[in-house]
């Protein structure tokens, strides 16, 4: 039975080749640049590599400070020191890592400039981060102990550094910003976009240049929390504000009496979104988002609906003549209800393909280095519901109206 | 005031050929009502529609007020119509989103006329087939009589030279049909020369002249 | 005959209510994407007021290093001036133009205050960025035994300060004395707003922060490395970095021009989403009222006079879209939501009035002439 209304529907839609086109048009380019949209949503904040641990990690990012008026404010990362007195003495977490915020350095090569990302981290970072290692291996406690001057590169450095032979480039050196330093892991290199877990060379953090020593609360440095589930986020940030509260203050700095220190363990988004904003703000960074989402899904479903509903009378005689042979309302609204969703669904399949491309040719663009944009199951899942909801949407407002238009006025129709 | 020669009207299609109408000969004097009888599929409809410059022949000669306009551009016709021909269709073909004085008006938008002077003929018009009390009541609201009487003002709103019938009475019963068939004789009585088709024999012999059409040919 | 089509129209507008709702969300859209590029367009016609070609700016950090520091900035300061190809030299602090750091301030004068971006720099920054004076003299070393401690500002914060007053001369809160007035200052780069600036005498001499040096042309980053190696022999434990004010500049404009091109290509598939679907319910609407045309061409309406009607039914189903969307889009600049230039807000409200009627038009004008031929002898004949 189905098949028969699915064999109707196609004679339709071929029938009406213009206003399949337009149809199919709509859907395809709204999904399109809906599952773009979703998908670079989870490029930024879902967990993937290097940081497939994301969901069930907490990060502590900025620390402010401010006066008592809340007039003069300071903000920036924190400090190696803050780090080692109130965050790796936390008790709850599975592990805690430091490293500082990326910074660049420029490497000389046969007269050409290399921009180089450069991060300093600890050896927990390795542990807490997924980085896959394609030579060598990362940094031990020794190499910290001794202060050995080693990098672990991305395989992009190592093509860049290194003319692109098959022999191994460990043990090798490299110099960056006039210091020489021996390789010891190559890694696949991240997405940019991951801006805490992202660089180019990896350091030990208790190298000179990373200005680890600097005393006070403020410095170079991110702590990523890695909770052994999410469900202990909540003891994890109660005890993390606990030692913060124990920092004796007012700070004098500059002139300036800060006694507010506004820092806290945050899941991802919501330490970037607090790091832009400086507030609160996730529910109402939802409900924007959503509100441009409703706005971009809205206006090609209010024109579907629109074009359906319009052409209903159209195949007015058609209903007429089925409706006088005795067909009962319900299978012709049924039959309508059919042909959207079908429609729908082969919309969807063609934004699939679209999105594809356009993922295909996002990635490769280079626009967001080594990006890694994919169409993941949650993405085409809810893609596939908005389809739905489509369908429904177009389908029924028409079904609705043609359940109650008489006989007669229907085979009037032309 | 208008004279068909030779008229002949061929419809192609991509298989058949129909010979629609075929050496027809009509001259329409001033002040006459002629009506045109025929079998359904005469031709009828068609020759009305070649009358009132809204189709045109495939061979002869059409004259109005003795002038030749088989090379009138669209525009030009269109001015004729609008000036010199009333319509009135068996079925009303009225709008249904517009107001019955609104219906009326039609014709005067496309002349240079002002909206107040629009308005005032409209109302002339309507009090004329007696429905002054009707005006801003919608075509669906009205009898199948009432809307004939409106599509029957709206044709004479612009003081044409010659109303053009096309089955007036046609989906009215017999008592509405003789009601639209004394305003059209009023109006000729008036001095607006009327041509009408239809298929009630007793109507047309209350008109001046009778034409009868067979399978696209004139009778007599 | 307009007000004849209104009234049509006001008839049917259970019909026409989806229409008008597509139309209106189009149109606020439109106006959102239309604030977005007139302010970039509207910032971009404003000059930078400095010269950046041929501009390197020398990031200083001295890590650890706490001995004798000042020293040698100073010895480094006189190895770069020895070079041949470098042609100008100056030091300022690390929110040097294009970069992505900034610094600002309340300034003040008596009661009125600006918000403005600070500058500390050097005697010579302004013949590093070529910039020119629109009154007073750039301020020179021997000034800094001054009592009054000499600045330079900007236009935008001589406005703020001033009003119509000539600064040069005047003092301002905290001993400074306006010595020079330049005309923009735009550090971010052309799509950023003209901001008030402020620049200050940087004595004494910085330990950090950054020098910028201005290269004679055809200089290459063979110079570079060899400027690099030698800089890190004579700072040995500082980070020297060098980066082009070209390669700077081209990423503030990416920050700029890449959501405004991603937004107009999303609005740009939602437009033609809609045009289509506009095109497609005229070409239906008219399919059904074929008899009403058959009508009005026997009522005498020539071919032009339907197309016309079908184009103007269009316009004026807009007009009530537009205006609509105006009660919404109007509180934009009366509330002076996000900050933004009121005159901005309005050129974005008639350049979306202009594109909806250039689309409705577009939209409309096909099927109307295909409306247009109807012939009405089979139309009115059909019932």
């Amino acid at each position: 039975m189905l098949l028969n209304y699915i064999k109707i529907a196609w004679k339709v839609l071929l029938r009406h080749p213009f206003y399949t086109f337009i149809t199919l048009f709509g859907i395809s380019i709204t999904l399109t640049v809906l599952m773009m949209i979703t998908s670079f949503l989870d490029h930024l904040v879902g967990s993937h590599y290097p940081e497939q641990n994301r969901d069930k990690s907490l990060y502590v990012m900025n620390l402010f400070l401010e006066d008592s008026a809340r007039t003069s404010q300071m903000g920036g990362p924190i400090s190696y020191d803050f780090y080692k007195k109130y965050i790796e003495t936390l008790k709850t977490p599975k592990r805690t890592s430091v490293s500082s915020m990326i910074t660049s350095a420029n490497s000389y090569i046969n007269g050409k400039r290399i921009k180089v990302s450069t991060k300093y981290c600890d050896t927990n970072f390795w542990e807490i981060t997924n980085y896959e290692f394609l030579e060598g291996k990362p940094f031990n406690q020794t190499n910290i102990a001794n202060g050995d001057h080693v990098v672990v590169i991305t395989d992009a450095m190592r093509e860049q550094f290194f003319d692109s032979s098959s022999e191994s480039v460990i043990g090798k050196m490299v110099e960056v910003d006039n210091e020489k330093y021996k390789v010891i892991g190559v890694v696949k290199a991240g997405p940019v976009t991951r801006i805490l877990t992202f660089s180019d060379m990896f350091f030990p953090y208790n190298l000179p240049k990373s200005n680890y020593q600097r005393t006070g609360l403020q410095g170079t440095f991110v702590a990523i929390i890695e909770a052994n589930s999410s469900s202990d986020f909540p003891e994890i940030k109660s005890e993390f504000e606990n030692n913060v509260s124990k920092i004796p203050v007012p700070i004098k700095m500059g002139g300036t009496k800060y006694s507010i220190i506004d820092t806290h363990a945050q899941t991802y988004t919501d330490t970037m979104l607090y790091g832009v904003f400086h507030k609160e703000i996730g529910s109402k960074f939802y409900l924007v988002v959503g509100l441009v989402l409703l706005m971009l899904m809205g206006l090609p479903a209010i024109n579907l609906v629109n074009l359906n509903v319009s052409r209903i009378l159209e195949r007015a005689s058609e209903i007429g003549v089925r409706k006088a042979f005795g067909a009962p309302t319900r299978t012709l609204a049924f039959q309508f209800i059919v042909e959207n969703i079908f429609i729908t669904f082969i919309g969807g399949a063609i934004a699939l393909i679209l999105t594809s491309v356009g993922i295909y040719i996002f990635n490769r663009s280079g626009l967001i280095l080594y990006s890694d944009l994919t169409i993941n199951l949650p993405v085409f899942g809810v893609s596939l519901l908005v389809c739905l909801v489509f369908g429904l949407l177009s389908g029924v407002a028409p079904a609705f109206r043609m359940a109650k238009m008489k006989v007669i006025d229907a085979l009037k129709r032309q | 005031m208008i004279t068909l020669n030779n008229i002949e009207k061929v419809y192609q299609t991509s298989t058949i050929e129909t010979l629609a109408l075929n050496n027809i000969n009509i001259d329409i004097k001033k002040g006459e009502f002629v009506s045109i009888m025929g079998p359904s599929g005469c031709g009828k409809s068609t020759l009305l529609n070649i009358m009132g410059l809204l189709d045109e022949p495939t061979k002869g000669e059409i004259l109005i007020d003795q002038k030749h306009v088989e090379q009138y551009t669209d525009k030009a016709l269109a001015l004729l119509r609008n000036q010199k021909i009333g319509f009135i269709f068996q079925s009303f073909h009225l709008i249904n989103d517009l107001s019955v004085l609104d219906n009326v008006e039609i014709p005067l938008l496309y002349r240079n006329s002002s909206a107040q002077s629009r308005r005032d003929a409209a109302r002339e018009a309507l009090e004329k087939v007696g429905l002054s009390n009707r005006m801003k009541h919608f075509p669906n609201q009205l009898s199948g009589g009432q809307k004939q009487r409106v599509a029957i003002a709206r044709a004479i709103v612009g003081k044409p030279d010659i109303i053009l019938a096309d089955e007036p009475t046609g989906n009215l019963d017999s008592a509405m049909g003789n009601e639209i068939l004394n305003i059209l004789l009023q109006l000729n009585a008036e001095g607006c020369t009327i041509v009408m088709v239809t298929h009630d024999e007793s109507m047309a012999k209350k008109t001046h002249r009778l034409i009868r059409l067979f399978d696209g040919t004139q009778v007599y | 005959m307009l007000q004849h089509l209104i009234k049509l129209i006001w008839n049917r507008k259970g019909s026409h209510l989806l229409l008008i709702i597509e139309i209106w969300a189009s149109f606020m859209v439109l106006f959102g994407v239309m604030s977005l590029v007139t302010f970039n367009l509207d910032n971009y016609r404003e000059s930078l007021g400095f010269e950046y070609e041929q501009v390197w700016a020398i990031d200083l950090s001295r890590n650890q290093d706490t001995v004798q520091t000042a020293d040698k900035i100073a010895k480094v300061l006189q190895r770069i001036k020895s070079y041949p190809e470098v042609e100008k030299v100056s030091q300022m602090s690390s929110n040097s133009p294009f970069s992505f750091s900034q610094m600002n301030s309340s300034i003040s004068r008596k009661k009125t205050s600006t918000l403005s971006d600070i500058y500390y720099a050097d005697e010579n920054f302004d013949e590093v960025f070529d910039i020119k004076m629109k009154s007073g003299r750039w301020y020179q070393s021997s000034d800094s035994v001054a009592k009054n401690k000499p600045v330079v500002i900007n236009q935008k914060t001589a406005d703020a300060l001033f009003g119509t007053e000539n600064p040069i001369g005047k003092t301002l809160d905290d001993n400074k004395i306006v010595v020079g007035v330049i005309d923009n200052f735009k550090a971010k780069g052309e799509f950023t707003k003209n901001e008030p600036a402020f620049f200050q005498l940087m004595w004494p001499r910085s330990e950090e922060g950054k020098i910028i040096i201005k290269l004679k042309s055809g200089t290459d980053a063979n110079f570079e490395a060899k400027l690099v190696k030698d800089l890190g022999n004579m700072l040995v434990g500082w980070t020297v970095e060098v980066s082009y004010l070209t390669d700077q500049r081209q990423n503030q404009h990416n920050m700029a021009l890449v959501p405004m091109i991603v937004f107009a290509i999303i609005a740009g598939f939602l437009l033609l989403n809609v045009a289509m679907g506009l095109f497609g319910i005229l070409k239906v609407n008219i399919a059904k009222r074929r008899e009403e045309i058959g009508v009005r061409r026997a009522m005498g309406a020539t071919e032009a006079d339907i197309q016309k009607q079908f184009v103007a039914e269009m316009w004026v189903i807009a007009t009530f879209a537009v205006l609509i969307g105006l009660l919404f889009a109007v509180q934009f600049p009366i509330l002076k939501v996000f900050d933004l230039a009121s005159g901005v807000y309005w050129v974005a409200i008639v350049l979306a009035i202009l594109i909806i009627y250039g689309l409705v038009t577009i939209c409309a004008f096909y099927p109307s002439r295909q409306a247009a031929k109807i012939q009405p002898a089979i139309v009115l004949h059909e019932s």
